[in-house]
C-alpha cells in the first residue's frame, strides 16, 4: 500500500465518517432525551438528499440545494413528531423502533411517488483538488468534515451554553425533574426532533455528489448509522463522534486491505465491542435508567 | 378424545381454511403464505412471549437455506435430509450465537441481529463466493431427486408436505404456551424479578426461546430452499430485515393464529397493490403506524375477542360448563 493510497484512503475514511456523525447524532439525541428509536431520521437524510438534488436542478446552486435539504428534512422532522411520536413517548423503547420503522418504509414509497425509482446523479460543487502530502485530495471531502466538525461545535455550544441547550442536557439526565421546573417538556422534545432531523437532512444533501440519490438509500446506510450509534454509546455526543470516525476509517483502510471485508468488518468489531462493553464506548450512565 | 379434538380444532380449522384456498388462489400464492407463516413465527414467538424484537430474522433463515442449499448442490439429493440438515444448521447457528445475544437488551438485541443479518449478507454474497456463487446463487431443482409417497419436487406435493409441516410447528408452539416453559417465557418477559425470585434463570430460559424461534425460522428457510429450488444472497438482504418483525404485528403481537393471518394479509395485500400502484412501501409503512397507533393489536388481535363473542354467544346455552372454546 501506497502512501498516496492510504492518504486518500483517510481522507475518503473522515468524509465518510462525517456523514454518518451528522445523521446518528440525532438518533442519539432523541435516544438520550426522548428514549426513542427514531429510524426515521434515515428518511430525512433520504428528503434533504432528493431536495438537494431537485433544488439544485431548478436553480442550479448545489449549496442552496443543501440548505433547502436542511430545511425541508427539519419541516418533514416537525411534521411527523406532531402527528406520529407525539402519541407515542411514553411508550417502551421497541414500540418506537417499529413505528419509526414504518415512518421510514412509507416515506420511501412517498419518495418513489414523487420522483419514482430511477437514482439520480448530484454534481459535486466543488471540483478542485488539493494537494496534501503529495496526493491530489478533492477538496470537497475536506469541506464535509469541516462542516461536520462545525456541527459538533456548534451543537457542543448549543448544549452548554444557552438555556434551551442546557435544559435538554437536564432532560437526558432527568425528564421528570426537568418538568417540576417548569419548563416545557413537550416543546423541548419538539426543538430536539426538528434539530435531529434538520441535521439528517443536512447529511443526506452533503452525502448526495459522492453518491447516486435513490429511494433506498436511507436503508443502505441504516445500519452503518446504528453501529456508529451503538459503539459510541446511545445519548452520548461525543461517543457518536468519535465512532463515527472510527467505523469511517474501518470502512475506508478496510476496503483497502481486502475489499469485500470492507463492509463486514465494522460489524464484527461492533459484536465485538458490545460483548466486551454492552453498552457501547461512553454509553454507561444513561442506560441504567 | 373430546379434550385432544378441542385442543386441536383451532389448528385443524386454520389450516384446511388454508388447504380450502388452494382451490381459490394460485399455488405459489398458498406455499408462499405458509413457508412465510413459519417464518414468522418464530419472530412471533420471541416478540409476543420472550419480549425480544429482532431485526435480523432473515440471517437464521438464510442460515437454513444454505444449511440445504449447499447439501443439495455439492453432496446429495434427497431433499429430506437437505431440509434436516438446514435445520440442523440454524440449530448449531442459534445456539452458537445464542449464548452471545440474550444477553443483551431488548433494543441492542435487535440491532445485534441486524447487524448479523448484514454479516451474513457480505458472506453469502462476497467472503464465501466461490462456495455459494455469490449474487448469482446456488441452482439445484434439477439435483432433487424424487422421493416416495411425497415428491418434493412436484408443487402439489410440496404443499401437502408443507400443509403437515406448517401444522406440526403450530402444534408445537401451542404446546409450548401449555407448559411451564411457556410460562416462564412470558414471565421473563413481563417481570424477570419475580421469575428470577420463583427459582428460574432468565438467561437459560431466554437462551431456550431463541434456540427454538430461529431453528424454526432455519426450518423456514430450508423449506423456501428446496422449494424455489434455488438460494441467492437476496434472502438474507438488510432491506427486507423488518419484514417478519411487520407480518407479526400485523397479524396480532403474541397470538398464535397472528402469523397466519399477518403471512395472508401481507402476502394479499403485496400481490394486489404492487400491481395496482406499483410501491407497496408506502402502504405498509403506513399500515404498520397506523396499527401501532390503533393499539398495537394487529388483524387477528382486534379480530379474536369478536369471534369469541360470536361463538360464546353461539355456544352459550348448551356448553356453560365448559367455558369458551376458543383458544389463543
Amino acid at each position: 500500500m501506497t502512501a498516496q493510497l492510504l492518504t486518500s484512503g483517510v481522507i475518503f475514511g473522515l468524509s465518510i465518517g462525517a456523514i454518518f456523525f451528522l445523521m446518528a447524532i440525532g438518533l442519539s439525541l432523541c435516544f438520550g432525551l426522548m428514549r426513542i428509536i427514531s429510524l426515521d431520521q434515515l428518511l430525512y437524510y433520504s428528503v434533504g438528499a432528493y431536495f438537494t438534488y431537485s433544488v439544485s436542478v431548478a436553480s442550479g446552486s448545489i449549496w442552496l440545494g443543501v440548505l433547502a435539504g436542511v430545511v425541508v428534512g427539519g419541516i418533514t422532522a416537525f411534521a411527523v413528531e406532531r402527528l406520529i411520536f407525539r402519541r407515542i413517548y411514553e411508550r417502551e423503547l421497541t414500540f418506537s423502533m417499529i413505528t419509526s420503522f414504518g415512518v421510514l418504509i412509507g416515506g420511501i414509497g412517498v419518495i418513489k411517488f414523487f420522483w419514482g425509482v430511477v437514482p439520480r446523479p448530484v454534481p459535486m460543487p466543488l471540483t478542485a483538488q488539493i494537494d496534501i502530502v503529495g496526493t491530489e485530495v478533492p477538496l470537497y471531502r475536506l469541506v464535509v468534515v469541516a462542516i461536520a466538525l462545525l456541527v459538533y461545535v456548534g451543537i457542543w455550544l448549543f448544549l452548554n451554553r444557552t438555556i434551551t441547550g442546557k435544559a435538554i442536557r437536564a432532560g437526558i439526565e432527568n425528564v421528570e425533574h426537568v418538568e417540576g421546573l417548569g419548563i416545557n417538556v413537550a416543546r423541548l422534545f419538539t426543538i430536539t426532533f426538528i434539530i435531529a432531523g434538520a441535521l439528517s437532512g443536512l447529511a443526506g444533501g452533503l452525502h448526495a455528489p459522492l453518491i447516486m440519490v435513490d429511494p433506498n438509500m436511507g436503508l443502505e446506510v441504516l445500519a452503518f448509522v446504528f453501529m456508529v450509534v451503538i459503539i459510541g454509546g446511545l445519548g452520548s455526543i461525543k461517543g457518536t463522534l468519535i465512532s463515527a470516525f472510527l467505523v469511517g476509517q474501518v470502512v475506508s483502510i478496510g476496503s483497502l486491505i481486502y475489499a469485500p471485508l470492507a463492509q463486514m468488518a465494522p460489524f464484527a468489531i461492533m459484536l465485538l465491542i458490545l460483548l466486551i462493553k454492552p453498552t457501547g464506548l461512553y454509553g454507561s450512565a444513561l442506560l441504567k435508567k | 378424545m373430546m379434550n385432544a379434538l378441542r385442543w386441536w380444532w383451532g389448528i385443524l380449522l386454520a389450516f384446511s381454511l388454508v388447504a380450502l384456498a388452494r382451490v381459490i388462489v394460485p399455488l405459489p400464492f398458498v406455499l408462499e403464505v405458509l413457508i412465510f407463516s413459519v417464518y414468522t413465527i418464530g419472530c412471533n414467538f420471541l416478540l409476543g412471549r420472550v419480549g425480544f424484537i429482532s431485526f435480523g430474522q432473515p440471517a437464521y433463515l438464510a442460515v437454513g437455506a444454505y444449511g440445504t442449499a449447499f447439501y443439495l448442490f455439492y453432496w446429495g439429493t434427497n431433499p429430506y435430509i437437505g431440509i434436516l440438515l438446514g435445520v440442523l444448521s440454524g440449530l448449531v447457528a442459534a445456539a452458537i450465537v445464542g449464548p452471545l445475544f440474550v444477553r443483551l437488551r431488548s433494543d441492542y438485541f435487535a440491532l445485534v441481529n441486524l447487524a448479523l443479518a448484514v454479516i451474513v449478507y457480505y458472506l453469502m454474497q462476497k467472503v464465501l463466493a466461490n462456495i455459494t456463487k455469490g449474487d448469482n446463487g446456488l441452482w439445484f431443482l434439477t439435483n432433487i431427486a424424487s422421493t416416495p409417497l411425497l415428491d418434493l419436487g412436484k408443487p402439489g406435493h410440496f404443499f401437502i408436505f408443507a400443509l403437515l409441516v406448517a401444522i406440526a410447528v403450530w402444534a408445537f408452539y401451542k404446546y409450548l404456551d401449555d407448559t411451564i416453559f411457556g410460562a416462564c417465557c412470558l414471565a421473563t418477559k413481563i417481570n424477570e424479578d419475580k421469575l428470577k425470585f420463583l427459582g428460574y434463570s432468565n438467561y437459560s430460559v431466554r437462551l431456550l426461546a431463541f434456540v427454538i424461534a430461529n431453528t424454526t425460522t432455519a426450518l423456514a428457510g430450508a423449506m423456501y430452499a428446496v422449494y424455489l429450488g434455488f438460494v441467492s444472497p437476496e434472502i438474507t438482504s438488510p432491506s427486507r430485515a423488518a419484514d417478519p418483525v411487520v407480518v407479526t404485528i400485523l397479524g396480532g403481537t403474541g397470538t398464535l393464529y397472528g402469523p397466519i393471518v399477518g403471512a395472508v394479509a401481507y402476502t394479499g395485500m403485496k400481490d394486489v397493490i404492487s400491481k395496482l400502484i406499483g410501491n407497496w412501501e408506502l402502504f405498509i409503512g403506513f399500515l404498520l403506524v397506523f396499527i401501532m397507533l390503533a393499539g398495537e393489536k394487529g388483524i387477528w388481535g382486534s379480530l379474536q375477542p369478536w369471534l369469541e363473542k360470536l361463538f360464546v354467544r353461539k355456544k352459550a346455552p348448551p356448553a356453560t360448563g365448559e367455558g369458551s372454546g376458543t383458544q389463543q
